[in-house]
């Protein structure tokens, strides 16, 4: 019994925790009153304080899983429920948690917003969606709160709807999401058609369908039924283009640089630190439906994410675009982790990456913040988010600039930050995975080890640009207006500082292993080469910090670089490998042109045929017309006219007069005669 | 052809030109008095059917009668009738044809039912005995008329008593009021 | 002894006659001759079979009264005429269309 109290206070708990942003959401959107903001600050406290509390309770104590029937289609079953375990609960914390810190900042950023109402409860509807989506125990749940996230994602990035630039951003990431989830669905309904259940114990868990099931003579077998192998790649596929749209991962990357339209507190809870985490947690939740084809392409479309992303980072002057590249970058890494079946390294640096980027963005954001009161002040027109109108910055902003700093440092992975624990660990796995395998796979960790190197120049560069040389634009003079944000702003920042450290996730600063994150998820299978264990982070550190002072040298004591403006791989960084043109080329251009052949279509058969329905059916009804007319009518008329001779007829002999009476009677007894004698 | 089928015939031509000029004429006095040739033929024609007293009566009650009943009618009566009865607007009408048609046939058929007709071959003809030319059928006449039609007799009295009233009645000059 | 055929030839005809002047002539006096002709016709017959009945007499007797009635018929027919002409000042029997006014 004891037991069983227990595990219905932890699914009702869980539940709290998600219902509780729900509530608040609901609560907002119904009152019109000014008041959203406590409001949804307290229920996100209560709700962190909730999951804060499950988070101790599951953390490396047995899975909780608590579920209801739902409904009942045919003979199968559908259940509804909770399932909490390590994974799930840490998501639940940070998702909360920062989710807290996001509130605070937020009510001094937004204060000045004629929609506040709205913001707090979109964000709300966010945290509802999101921590629905890290608790649920169905694919079936996960697929409607991975809608609701989307959408509420579609929602913030929108939030300034009247600014067109952002309109349009909302639609590219919902379409683009789309995509994804299209993908997710048809993996749904694949594993469906397969175990007749969408349950993620029965399915993912350890003695679940999926490792039960084999694959033999080419058909992929799971208790009597089967089906060819290709759809288990398929499957996995699938699942993975949901998390390929949801993590921003090429080729669907393109959408999340454009939300940065959103404010920039929203940019750091959900396309910095958790919704776009939502991808790569799919992909940890539902682990063992990948194949090894599907790892492999995993392996290489992160890869090859986290480079694009970023070279593209390189030269882009948008503060928040940068940072925008830098999230699809580390998603990269993750979903390579993932891909090489460094599952646990994965999530470690999803969540030191989570604490890391969120304080970045609201680092920018402070600064943002800052100038646009400055540029609002002195009605300058210049643009306050692009960094080569900035400079100097260090004096007036120091805790925005130590936060950035420190922020920078753990995403570079330079030592005692969480970021060298992390980042640190995927690479050492990389370089010990590229070893057991051949061919092609030997460069990869050298891709990872490059893009790391590219990572510290970039972010340093925005650094050394913002903070340390002189404005372009602002004046000396003037910047004695410019200070830090308001304190709870800062205190935000010192917060999320804090959990930059090393000393959050581990005791010793260079050990990953000893993390106890890392051992909450003791799933990687990769051959340990201690070897590498040393040798990777001094490679990395080594050569971060040579390009940290090669950008020292650019940005600050401004020499020239050999990458100018003019050069066609500058050209190609700053217009994002053309993505876009491509995309637009590709797909914009030719659902036009569909379109137009559709509308010629329409216009020229679909309307040629109405037409010529119209026209045969005028001509139909004028021969009918006309058939009434002559045929119709003239046979009416026809009686008439011959009712009418027969009736004159038969008036003359209804003359009044005798004779006439009397010449036809004697005609009729005649003719009575004549018969008689014919006959 | 002896005298007598001589004379029988000239009477029958003349009843039956008189009789069509009688009712071709316009002339209505003309007619009138043509009518008087008619009668007068006729009567002729009953005495070659051994009828002197019927040829008589004839004479005497239309000859004597009917004609100057009619002349009187007219002549008696206003002018305006005289003159209205003069022009009688003619032309062949639709009526006119009909009629022509209508009696034509009829006299067709009436004469192919007397030629179809053997009228010796009759039975009662046959049984019968013809009155013959000595006889004198007044007499005849007389007793059948006190005797076998004493009642259809007192009848047609009592009959002409009422026409003879009713007559006089009818033609009263301004009889209404 | 002239045939019984003739004089039906005869009497036919002038039926005919008689026919042909009630049915086309415009004047009531006329066609009142019309009649006297149709039934003078009919006694002519009377009297032509009333040569073969010489017991009961019926063909003569009834030519007698068929006179009688007819001169008694032709002395009502006058005076009705009398009377329809000074009412419609007219003999013509085409505009004596209506019996009661």
């Amino acid at each position: 019994m004891e037991v069983l109290s227990f595990t219905e206070n932890t699914g009702l708990i869980a539940l709290l925790v998600a219902i509780l942003p729900f509530f608040s959401f609901v609560f907002i959107l119904s009152s019109n009153k000014q008041k959203g903001a406590n409001f949804a600050l307290s229920t996100s406290a209560l709700s962190f304080l909730l999951s804060l509390h499950l988070f101790l309770q599951i953390w490396n104590a047995e899975p909780e899983h608590v579920q209801l029937s739902w409904f009942q289609v045919a003979k199968v079953q559908f259940f509804a429920g909770v399932l909490l375990n390590n994974l799930s609960v840490l998501m639940m914390v940070l998702v909360s948690g920062i989710s807290v810190l996001v509130h605070i900042y937020s009510r001094e950023y937004m204060k000045n917003d004629p929609n506040l109402n709205r913001y707090w409860a979109y964000l709300n509807l966010f945290c509802f969606s999101m921590i629905g989506l890290v608790i649920s125990d169905s694919l079936l749940l996960i697929y409607l709160f991975w809608e609701l996230v989307g959408f509420s994602s579609y929602l913030l990035i929108g939030f300034w709807f009247n600014k067109n630039a952002a309109s349009q951003a909302a639609k590219k990431a919902f379409i683009m999401n789309r995509i994804g989830d299209l993908g997710f669905l048809i993996g749904i309904l694949i594993i469906y058609a397969q175990f007749q259940t969408l349950d993620l114990v029965s399915l993912f868990g350890d003695k679940g369908l999926l490792s039960s099931s084999f694959i033999e003579n080419g058909l992929w077998i799971s208790g009597s039924r089967n089906m060819p192998e290709i759809w288990l790649s398929i499957a996995g596929f699938s699942f993975f283009l949901g998390a390929m749209a949801k993590s921003a991962q090429f080729p669907l990357h393109a959408w999340l640089p454009d939300a940065m339209e959103g404010p920039t507190s929203i940019s750091s809870l959900l396309h910095a630190a958790t919704m776009v985490a939502a991808g790569v947690f799919l992909i940890a939740r539902i682990y063992s439906v990948f194949d090894p084809l599907v790892l492999d392409i995993m392996v290489w479309i992160g890869a090859f994410t986290a480079f694009m992303a970023a070279t593209i980072a390189l030269t882009q002057n948008d503060i928040k675009r940068i940072l925008a590249y830098s999230t699809i970058s580390q998603l990269g890494f993750m979903v390579m982790a993932l891909g090489i079946g460094a599952y646990s390294e994965s999530i470690f640096h999803l969540t030191t990456h989570a604490f890391f980027k969120c304080l970045l963005f609201l680092a920018a954001g402070s600064v943002i913040h800052q100038l646009h009161h400055y540029s609002i002040k002195n009605s300058h027109g210049f643009d306050y988010q692009d960094i080569r109108f900035m400079g100097g910055l260090r004096k007036r902003m120091p805790f925005a600039f130590l936060g950035m700093c420190l922020a920078s440092a753990a995403l570079v992975g330079l030592p005692l930050t969480s970021g060298f624990l992390s980042k640190d660990s995927i690479l050492i796995r990389t370089f010990e995975w590229a070893a057991s395998r051949e061919g092609v796979f030997v460069i990869l960790p050298w891709i990872m080890v490059l893009t790391s190197w590219l990572t510290a120049f970039y972010i340093f560069r925005l650094i050394f640009r913002v903070f340390f040389s002189e404005s372009r634009e602002i004046k000396l003079d003037k910047l004695a207006h410019i200070n830090d944000s308001p304190s709870s702003m800062t205190y935000v920042l010192i917060i999320l500082s804090f959990f930059c450290t090393f000393i959050v996730f581990a005791l010793n600063p260079v050990s990953f292993e000893s993390s106890w994150l890392w051992k909450g998820f003791q799933l990687s299978v990769i051959k340990e080469t201690r070897f590498f264990h040393w040798l990777v982070p001094l490679i990395i550190n080594l050569g971060s910090i040579l390009l940290i002072m090669f950008a020292y040298r650019i940005y600050v004591l401004d020499k020239s670089s050999k990458l100018t403006v003019g050069s066609w791989l500058y050209q190609i960084s700053i217009r994002g490998w053309f993505f876009n043109e491509i995309y637009d080329f590709m797909f914009v251009k030719s659902v036009e042109k569909l379109a137009q052949i559709i509308y010629q279509f329409d216009r020229v058969v679909i309307d040629g045929l109405v037409i010529a329905l119209a026209t045969i059916t005028q001509l139909l009804s004028s021969i009918s017309h006309w058939f009434d007319r002559k045929v119709v009518d003239g046979l009416v008329n026809a009686t008439g006219v011959f009712s009418g001779y027969i009736g004159r007829f038969f008036r003359t002999f209804q003359s009044g007069r005798l004779q006439h009476y009397l010449i036809t009677m004697l005609l009729f007894v005649l003719s009575f005669f004549i018969l008689s004698y014919l006959i | 052809m002896g005298q007598e089928q001589i004379l029988f015939y000239f009477f029958g031509a003349s009843v039956l030109i008189s009789a069509l000029c009688v009712v071709l004429m316009r002339n209505l006095v003309r007619s009138i008095f043509l009518f008087f040739v008619t009668l007068f033929c006729l009567a002729a024609l009953y005495l070659f059917a051994l009828a002197d007293f019927i040829a008589l009566s004839q004479v005497v009650i239309y000859a004597g009668g009917v004609l100057v009943l009619m002349l009187f009618a007219f002549m008696l009566s206003s002018r305006e009738l005289l003159n209205s009865i003069k022009p009688a607007v003619s032309g062949f009408k639709v009526n006119h044809l009909a009629g022509i048609l209508t009696s034509i046939l009829f006299l067709f058929i009436l004469f192919r039912v007397i030629i179809k007709t053997n009228f010796n071959q009759l039975m009662w003809i046959q049984k019968s005995i013809p009155i013959t030319s000595n006889e004198n059928t007044a007499h005849q006449i007389g007793i059948h008329i006190m005797t076998a039609y004493l009642l259809p007799f007192e009848i047609l009295s009592i009959f002409l008593l009422m026409v003879l009233i009713g007559a006089a009645h009818l033609a009263r000059k301004g009889g209404k009021e | 002894m002239i045939p019984v055929a003739h004089f039906m030839f005869i009497s036919a005809s002038l039926f005919c006659i008689g026919l042909y002047a009630v049915l086309t002539r415009r004047n009531t006096i006329q066609i009142l001759i019309g009649i006297e002709f149709m039934i003078n016709a009919a006694v002519l017959n009377f009297v032509a079979f009333g040569k073969y009945d010489k017991i009961s007499g019926g063909g003569q007797m009834f030519a007698l009264f068929a006179i009688v009635l007819a001169a008694a018929g032709v002395a009502v027919a006058l005076a009705i005429i009398l009377n329809v002409y000074r009412y419609f000042k007219s003999i013509d029997p085409t505009k004596t269309d209506t019996l009661k006014n």
